[in-house]
């Protein structure tokens, strides 16, 4: 039987889950929530695309144990699906080909959302600076600036 | 042999509403580990190299235990202050502190720094912690509680080797402080690895020091490695220029002290050798820095 | 279209069908599964897990060579949560997890040969109970003397890992009097390059889970090749292949070693299990497991002898190539073939001879990944050039202007080369672009911290699989009702956006948008087995099978448009979803109309396209002929600004070429070449999975560096050449694999005009750096 209840805000949702102790927060946000956006790149915190924002900064949630979500707020990709910079930035994905494999490319558009919804000023390094604790091995990262950054001229 | 296998499952979390809740539960479960913000920690309990039966979670002690306080020229920064509060704080902006701003840019990457705090960096005492030889350098020191109360102890006290802090069971750090220096020091920070950003350092070095008229009032240097396998201070080589006129002549001096003081080892990163001639190119460029 | 007046609705159908099947070919259209991809929607493996499943996690071989003399699992299944423990008891049919030469077993059972070898899987209701209990399965085991260097292995002497000997594949080229080239030479030049194990780390590792179904099973996982892993499957449990059906969910990146021996290892994990079990079996490596585990690039040594004449002709080159194996051959057997073919580089040179060996050690083993052996040969052809350019105190890039393959020129192994041999032309791209021969003059004479540098590297890439196998593919087109297009195929899309390709080529030929095209998932029950998605011919290859599939398709609706257009089936043309008749463009029918029709008279809108490209025919003891029917070329000058105390260093630009033949969508030519430069840049820099004593030291991505956002260079420019192929659709010659291959070379020879030295091995470290800053101070 799971031992510990936590309650979170999940994409503007109050939740109740219980969980284990080696529970994940990436385990409770696929398993339990389906919130499928959020990947498991390599369980170590060194990839970056479990990104996830907690209380509205960019965290990393294969590294984050389910109890410590206890009382924060959680949003994911599908909980940004409907805002409309984050649908521009899915625009520019798609206009860019920013997408290859496709597998960071939720985390990369939910840090890229957060860096245009946290700063008014943003040149190409900033987006780098921003995106660096992604990895993607696709694209060796040009389109996807390119992406957000035509998002940061509008 | 049979190992003694772990079941993270049955591992029993405490989850304190106080700093107050939370010693006592350290003080009443010996074999209890306190987890912080756990980007060090978790994927190490996770993968088997630490197995703790209880883990105090302090987490949710933010209220008390984050902070940047700059009062009486003292400047205090509570233990679960991430590093992105502590970048966002004025003070990292000044000369003086150029140090702590050159290794928040390089902690990690952008989520990490959001989660990561300044006590679970000192605390998870390795080699691979930028913070500790900054605070090193800063002469920092740090604050211990528990049910019986308060105590200071000096940074390079409590970190004492890899992995190994010296304090008692039922302690917990609680908070990192150091006298401001006057606003005539100047400071910086080296990282080296093989790209440009998520690595683990190669070698790091932290400068702080006065030079006025070319004279090294005074000069504290720290660096992930100098002895043993944590961050240290290189004594030698600050003994060695303290008071002296900083020219090409001394520099090359302090060099050479410093390569004899440092004893470093090979790893697949890196040779201990290559560690060495870099560290002491760092030397050069920092102590440059200061005599500007 | 954006006509306004139905005059010039008619004026733009006539313009584009102007462009006959050319319609759609070189235009940047979007790719068909991005809208899925940007949404974040559950499409991979593991997000279409059913909830009820268990989780495999791996018992890994303890040590790098060891008889095994016993498995004990009881204590491991006693554990909470365990459901069962495979081991090579519970094999059925063959223990045997092999693409060419059948030496790996699925499950170690009489001895293991290297830490990356499976011993057993932990079945659990919970990821982290299956690891925990993986530390209670007891191996007995008595080590065995290893080998871990490839040139002791090949001694007689060397501990033997599989029966036959250590040397698992000898490939050679022959060609001329090497002898007499040597003695025609004024120079002679011999110079020893390394390079590592490069992990491809695909973000999403290898993945799969099996589902039993009745005396079936279904696998769904992360793959290439899905009739591959079908027929694999079927070998372990020892029944027909139709029993068992496998789909390819989309995939999280792949790079090559999803087409190796690994996706057979997970999805026959997962089947074992399921069928062991009756529940869905998830069998999802973890980054650890993966690294130690999944095929990496060969480490090579690779030694050079040349002849060169003092105006700088090239007269011999010898080459000998040693791949490290790893444990076993895997699909690295054909590796070292193309390897062997490409070692002296894009080069005329009258007499060679290469010796390429693949050679079995005690590391973990090594296959298939981007660039298939030519990263590495191409990265010591491409240094001894610049060596030898030092040697002859000549430029670089002069060298190369004169030995270089052009229209007329032949290959190593004798290949003419025609028209199609756009070198020439990419080397002027990025001379150009670059201002190499002003920046070349202006480094000479540096002083100071701070220096810069500026190297040039070339390639030559055999198109498709070659030698590499029966270069065929299969495309099914069906047409519902609706009109909606069904591309189906056994190739797979795992990021480049190819099969989004195909259908750019089925459109074009059929004259209906892209966007009534739907992608149909791979399976192996419903789709021909259709040979391996790799290589980068999805586009070459599957290109014409998918303008074969477009033209019988098209050969269906043209009637049934003449009928309803009252117009000669000749003069019928079909333009952006409409049908007009030539010369009466004033009346025309939609793609759906015509459709419909088509249904209403029975006819079956559905059709099979299928290409096999020329058989490539050379000696095998020789290596002389044609081994390739085409060729990509390329050419990279890179431009670089070293510390010289730390040796630390950047890539400021790097300027990139590429002959493709024919760009079907540039801008996904553009992402292929942006893409596999960074990688490239990660295995000339910084990427090295290293292996002590035969086990790998960082199998993590904490120490396991891959480039991020902030280690590319700020200026990167792409130029996209096209001289048309003999073979490809349109001209179309393959893209992906040959961006990964010049950085290495282009990055070490910038660093040698930077600082004076050059560094043989990869990755180029700092301390490699300033190792050679130092030795060109002697």
């Amino acid at each position: 039987m799971k031992s510990l209840l936590i309650k979170m805000n999940v994409n503007g949702v109050d939740r109740e889950v219980l969980v284990d102790p080696d529970d994940r927060l990436l385990d409770v946000l696929r398993d339990e929530l389906n919130l499928k956006s959020v990947k498991e790149g390599c369980g170590t915190g060194d990839c970056g695309i479990c990104t996830v924002l907690m209380d509205g900064k960019p965290v990393l949630s294969c590294i984050i144990p389910a109890f410590q979500a206890n009382n924060h707020k959680i949003v994911t990709l599908e909980g940004l699906n409907s805002d409309p910079t984050m649908q521009k930035i899915q625009q520019s994905f798609r206009k860019y080909q920013a997408a290859q494999c496709g597998f960071c490319t939720p985390a990369m558009e939910v840090v890229g959302w957060h860096l245009l919804n946290t700063e008014k000023k943003v040149d190409k390094n900033r987006i780098k600076e921003a995106i660096s604790g992604v990895l993607c091995r696709c694209t060796g990262y040009y389109d996807i600036v390119d992406a957000v950054y035509e998002v940061a001229q509008q | 042999m049979e190992q003694a296998v772990f079941n993270l499952s049955q591992i029993e979390v405490f989850q304190p509403a106080s700093l107050k809740e939370a010693l006592k539960i350290l003080n009443d479960n010996r074999d209890a580990e306190i987890i912080a913000n756990a980007t060090d920690l978790w994927p190490r309990i996770m993968n088997g190299e630490v197995k703790p039966k209880k883990l105090v979670d302090i987490s949710g002690l933010r209220s008390e235990l984050s902070y940047v306080k700059r009062e009486k020229g003292v400047i205090r920064i509570g233990a679960l202050t991430t590093i992105s509060e502590l970048s966002e704080h004025q003070f990292v902006s000044e000369k003086r502190y150029r140090a702590f701003n050159d290794a928040i840019k390089l902690f990690g990457s952008p989520q990490i720094r959001n989660r990561a705090t300044v006590g679970g960096n000192i605390c998870a005492a390795s080699s691979s912690e930028d913070l500790i030889p900054v605070f090193l350098a800063y002469d920092a020191k740090v604050k211990l509680a528990s049910v019986d109360g308060e105590r200071i102890v000096s940074l390079d006290k409590f970190v004492v080797g890899k992995r190994e802090l010296s304090k008692r069971h039922n302690e917990m750090m609680t908070e990192v402080f150091f006298e401001e220096p006057d606003d005539g020091y100047s400071s910086v920070f080296y990282k080296i690895g093989r790209r440009n950003t998520l690595i683990i350092n190669l070698v790091n070095l932290a400068v702080v020091g006065k030079v006025q008229d070319k004279r090294v009032v005074d000069i504290r240097i720290a660096a992930n490695r100098v002895k043993g396998k944590i961050p240290e201070r290189a004594r030698k080589t600050e003994e060695f220029l303290k008071g002296r006129t900083l020219d090409e002549e001394t520099i090359a001096d302090a060099q050479r002290v410093f390569g004899e003081e440092l004893s470093l080892s090979d790893d697949f990163r890196a040779s201990a050798e290559y560690r060495k001639q870099v560290l002491k190119v760092l030397l050069k460029r920092g102590l440059n820095v200061l005599g500007v | 279209m954006k006509a306004e007046t139905v005059e010039e609705f008619i004026s733009e159908l006539q313009k584009k069908a102007e462009r006959g099947e050319l319609l759609y070919i070189g235009q940047d259209l979007k790719r068909l599964d991005d809208l899925e991809k940007v949404l974040g929607s559950p499409v991979y493996t593991n997000d279409l897990l059913p909830r009820n499943a268990l989780y495999a996690r791996l018992v890994l071989s303890k040590y790098p060579h060891a008889l095994i003399k016993g498995i004990s699992i009881s204590k491991a299944l006693n554990y909470p949560g365990v459901r069962y423990v495979l081991t090579y008891k519970d094999v059925p049919g063959l223990n045997e997890s092999s693409t060419i030469i059948p030496d790996r077993p699925l499950f170690a059972f009489d001895k293991v040969r290297s830490t990356g070898d499976i011993v057993a899987a932990v079945i659990a209701e919970k990821p982290t109970r299956a690891k925990e209990a993986t530390e209670l399965v007891e191996v007995d085991y008595e080590q065995l003397p290893a080998v871990f260097d490839p040139l002791e292995a090949m001694k007689p002497d060397a501990p033997k890992i599989h029966e036959n000997g250590n040397i698992i594949k000898h490939v050679k080229v022959r060609k001329g009097d090497i002898e007499k080239g040597f003695q025609e030479a004024d120079y002679i030049i011999e110079n020893t390059f390394r390079t590592q194990h490069q992990d491809a780390v695909a973000l999403e590792t290898e993945t799969a889970f099996a589902v039993p179904k009745d005396d079936k099973v279904l696998i769904i996982g992360s793959m290439q090749t899905p009739h591959h892993v079908q027929a694999a499957v079927a070998k372990v449990l020892g029944w027909p292949i139709d029993r068992v059906e496998v789909i390819q969910a989309v995939t999280g990146g792949a790079f090559g070693p999803k087409s190796d021996e690994t996706p057979y290892d997970v999805a026959s994990i997962a089947a074992l299990g399921a069928l062991k079990t009756g529940r869905p079996v998830l069998m999802s490596m973890t980054r650890e497991e993966s690294m130690k585990a999944h095929t990496k690039r060969h480490p090579a040594i690779i030694t050079h002898k040349t002849g060169v004449k003092s105006n700088g002709k090239l007269t011999a080159s010898k080459v000998q190539i040693v791949l490290d194996g790893g444990a076993y051959a895997s699909l690295g057997v054909l590796v070292i073939v193309r390897a062997t073919f490409h070692a002296n580089g894009p080069y005329d040179i009258p007499n060679v001879w290469n010796d390429g060996y693949k050679v079995y050690t005690n590391n973990t083993y090594t296959g298939s990944f981007r660039g298939f052996g030519a990263p590495q040969a191409i990265f010591a052809a491409e240094a001894q050039m610049d060596e030898i350019a030092r040697k002859l105190n000549i430029d670089p890039l002069d060298l190369r202007l004169i030995n270089m393959l052009r229209p007329g020129s032949r290959t190593s192994t004798g290949q003419l080369m025609d028209e199609s041999c756009g070198l020439p032309e990419c080397v002027e791209a990025v001379v150009n672009a670059s201002d190499y021969r002003n920046k070349r003059k202006q480094y000479e004479s540096q002083n100071g911290t701070v220096r810069r540098g500026i190297g040039i590297a070339l390639l030559h890439h055999g198109n498709a699989l070659g030698p590499e196998g029966n270069d065929y593919a299969y495309i099914h087109l069906t047409v519902e009702r609706s009109g909606k297009i069904h591309l189906g195929t056994g190739l797979t899309e795992y990021g480049t956006g190819a099969i989004s390709g195909l259908a750019q080529i089925a459109a074009s030929v059929l004259g209906v948008p892209l966007d009534y095209f739907v992608i149909d998932r791979p399976n192996t029950l419903v789709h021909h087995e259709t040979g391996p998605t790799v290589a980068s011919r999805v586009t070459a290859i599957g290109g014409n099978a998918a303008r074969d599939a477009a033209l019988k398709l098209k050969q269906k609706i043209l009637p049934v448009a003449s009928k309803m257009l009252e117009c000669n089936v000749d003069d019928v043309v079909l333009v952006d979803g409409y049908a007009f008749c030539k010369g009466k463009e004033g009346r025309n029918v939609a793609w759906e109309e015509i459709v419909k029709e088509a249904y209403d008279a029975n006819i079956e809108l559905s059709t099979l396209g299928y290409y096999i490209a020329p058989e490539c025919k050379w000696d095998p003891e020789t290596g002389l002929g044609s081994p390739y029917n085409q060729y990509t070329f390329g050419a990279a000058i890179a431009e670089v600004e070293v510390d010289m105390e730390t040796g630390q260093y950047r890539v400021l630009n790097y300027y990139v070429a590429f002959d493709v033949g024919k760009a079907i969508n540039p801008q996904r030519v553009r992402g292929q070449i942006l893409g596999g430069t960074v990688q490239g840049l990660g295995y000339a820099m910084m990427e090295e999975l290293v292996h002590k004593n035969g086990y790998v030291v960082n199998p993590n991505l904490k120490d396991y560096y891959i480039p991020t956002s902030l280690d590319i260079p700020e200026n990167i420019q792409t130029f996209i050449i096209e001289k048309a192929g003999s073979i490809g659709p349109y001209g179309a010659k393959i893209v992906a694999e040959p961006p990964i291959v010049l950085p290495a070379p282009a990055v070490r020879n910038a660093l040698l005009n930077a600082v004076g030295s050059g560094v043989n091995s990869l990755p180029i470290t700092s301390e490699k750096v300033l190792n050679a800053i130092k030795s060109s101070r002697k």
